[in-house]
């Protein structure tokens, strides 16, 4: 298609050719539009429809009827799913499990980053990294049966404490309520943390040598290094992770809920994607599940844009 | 930072030993933390299930067995998850990366009039949806549900991947595309002949996401899916470790009654069948792993370096 550029130039200042060229020109974009068209049809199917598909929020939908023929109700439904305690239990258990997320699962990756670059032998320094990154690639259910089992009643860890009498009797980690949260954020953080470093070390490894060289000439020692090279120069990498973890507020992770939660911990472990699925598909009542989900989208994109708009104000770095 | 090994090597300050214990501590730490536990799953697969039970079990295996895995091989549910497991990761590898490769090389040709538009259709799925109800009616209405499809056609793009590889086309030369328009080459010759040998880190890496993406995932079949015997192996795991909880509490339950020490046969536990299970699932993972880690480190930072 390269024709086109040798081709329209000469032909350019005739406009007898005007309808000609034009269909030309249209010709060539055939090829183009077709490659681009599954894909089109593919969002418009899988996230557009559904998009629209939100508009049962406002209305009473049954199974019965399509989309857009049922009878509108307005806000009824948010309404009643604001004034339910269940939802506003998931609710704060949603926020409390991303503020951990947010306060105790992100800077790990960060600290790892850090300390792997100033690790010296470079044999053990990659091993680290490899294994590190596994933990990832095992499915949330296998990582969830594994931790369940190693700090279960007669797990490893209370055996181990028991044999060197450490204590007495098992500690009830799974089904103590109140250690739920901690537990659970420290699963995701052994799952994740290897995994979610690999952008830093790219933002590392990234960084100009000689910056490195200057400093130690001025007599900067590795911590000087670290404070004032390092970390300054993977900011804007650290605050672009942090502005998308933030639209992440509202939401929570199911795996965690379901898979590492059970009936003693559901006060601690229920969440808005539990509670959308539960009387959504549980209960079958759509448009009531549909208004809560809506409601946890809306506030996600607002956030993303706040902490978008903040951060572009103060940092000049944006997501867009 | 070869400088500096060479200036640690001259003369170590305390200040150099501090940093260097602390990163070695660290590192050393993740690196127990991460491989012990999948190591304490190896060798309880490999025990015998009453033995381990009966005494906790550290470094080695007790009484070395192969009957836990025996007992899984045998289970036809869980042999046909696995089968499952595998159709649906292989199917979803090929079709998503082909499908993503597509898009992302037509979204990348500067002669696509709306080019734009495009990306922004594409860009602002990523950031809203329309949540698991509405996409729910609509598998019920395109009547994929509890079909092997619905594993397979919601996921046959995702935008985040699309973006990754377009950051790795648009590093192409574009002299490369040029001389094979001029050779006559078609749009689809070029992406295949041209296109896509060179961008061998940059699929794999999205291979790998896709599959590993399918294999662990549970989701999908537990909403989606009624029909057992379509069921992946995560989705089974994810009941048999329920199950196994309850069998457990149960057996608890007796024994504090004082009437369990009987029940409990020689051989396997539903815990040792439980880690023999997940030792299956984690295997193929295990054996790609180490080819694609190269592929993936590599595609991962060209895309975080880009974007």
């Amino acid at each position: 298609m390269a024709a086109e550029k040798v081709g329209v130039a000469p032909r350019g200042g005739d406009p007898q050719h005007s309808s000609s060229r034009r269909w030309i020109r249209f010709k060539r974009q055939i090829p183009y539009q077709l490659m681009i068209l599954p894909a089109l049809i593919f969002l418009i199917i899988f996230a557009y429809i559904p998009i629209a598909g939100l508009v049962i929020a406002f209305q009473d939908y049954s199974l019965s009827t399509s989309y857009f023929n049922n009878p509108w109700v307005g806000m009824k439904h948010f309404q009643a799913f604001l004034k339910d305690a269940t939802f506003w239990s998931a609710f704060r258990n949603t926020i409390q499990l991303s503020l951990l997320r947010m306060f105790l699962v992100f800077p790990m990756p960060i600290i790892l980053a850090l300390a792997l670059n100033e690790i010296p032998a470079l044999k053990f320094k990659k091993t680290v990294q490899t294994c590190s990154y596994f933990p990832h690639f095992m499915a949330y259910v296998v990582v969830a049966a594994l931790w369940k089992d190693i700090l279960g009643n007669t797990g490893l860890v209370n055996n181990f404490l028991r044999q060197i009498g450490a204590i007495q009797d098992p500690i009830s980690f799974w089904t103590d309520p109140a250690k739920f949260k901690i537990l659970a954020t420290l699963v995701d953080m052994w799952k994740g943390t290897g995994w979610n470093a690999i952008i830093y070390f790219a933002a590392i490894s990234g960084i100009n040598n000689e910056l490195y060289e200057a400093a130690r000439i001025d007599g900067a020692g590795r911590f000087s290094q670290i404070r004032y090279i390092t970390l300054p120069e993977i900011m804007n990498t650290i605050i672009i992770m942090f502005i998308l973890s933030i639209g992440g507020l509202v939401s929570g992770n199911l795996s965690i809920s379901q898979l590492l939660g059970n009936a003693f911990t559901k006060p601690e472990s229920y969440i808005i994607e539990y509670y959308t699925l539960e009387v959504g598909l549980g209960t079958m009542r759509y448009s009531y599940a549909t208004a809560v989900g809506m409601f946890q989208s809306v506030i996600s994109v607002i956030l993303v844009l706040l902490a978008n708009f903040f951060s572009n104000k103060y940092q000049d770095v944006g997501l867009f | 930072m070869k400088a500096k090994k060479v200036s640690n090597a001259i003369r170590l300050t305390t200040e150099d030993k501090v940093v260097n214990g602390v990163a070695i501590f660290i590192g050393l730490f993740t690196f127990l933390v991460t491989v012990y536990p999948i190591y304490y799953c190896l060798i309880y697969a490999f025990s015998d299930g009453t033995m381990a039970m009966a005494k906790q079990i550290y470094l080695f295996p007790t009484s070395p067995t192969l009957d836990n895995f025996r007992a899984v091989l045998t289970d036809k549910l869980l042999v046909n998850s696995f089968l499952i497991s595998v159709a649906r990761t292989a199917t979803a590898v090929v079709t998503s990366v082909a499908f993503t490769a597509l898009t992302a090389y037509a979204l990348t040709r500067k002669e696509l009039v709306g080019r734009r538009i495009y990306s922004m259709i594409a860009m602002f799925t990523m950031y809203f949806g329309g949540g698991v109800i509405p996409t729910y009616l609509l598998y019920r209405s395109l009547h994929i549900l509890n079909t092997f499809s619905v594993y397979i056609l919601p996921g046959l793009l995702s935008v985040y991947n699309m973006l990754l590889m377009m950051a790795f086309f648009r590093d192409i030369p574009e002299s490369l595309v040029e001389s094979a328009q001029l050779d006559g080459a078609n749009e689809l010759k070029i992406l295949t002949r041209i296109i896509l040998p060179l961008s061998t880190p940059i699929l794999a890496t999205i291979g790998l996401f896709v599959g590993v993406g399918a294999w662990n995932d549970w989701y999908t079949a537990a909403y989606f899916i009624n029909d057992q015997d379509l069921m992946p192996m995560s989705t089974i795991l994810m009941k048999l470790v329920s199950a196994a909880d309850a069998a457990r509490k149960a057996r608890e339950m007796l024994a504090d009654a004082g009437g369990g020490a009987g029940m409990v046969k020689k051989g396997t536990t539903s815990v040792s069948i439980q880690y023999a299970t997940m030792l299956v699932s984690i295997i193929p993972v295990m054996c790609v792993y180490p080819f694609v880690q190269k592929y993936f480190v590599k595609g991962i930072m060209v895309g975080a370096i880009k974007a």
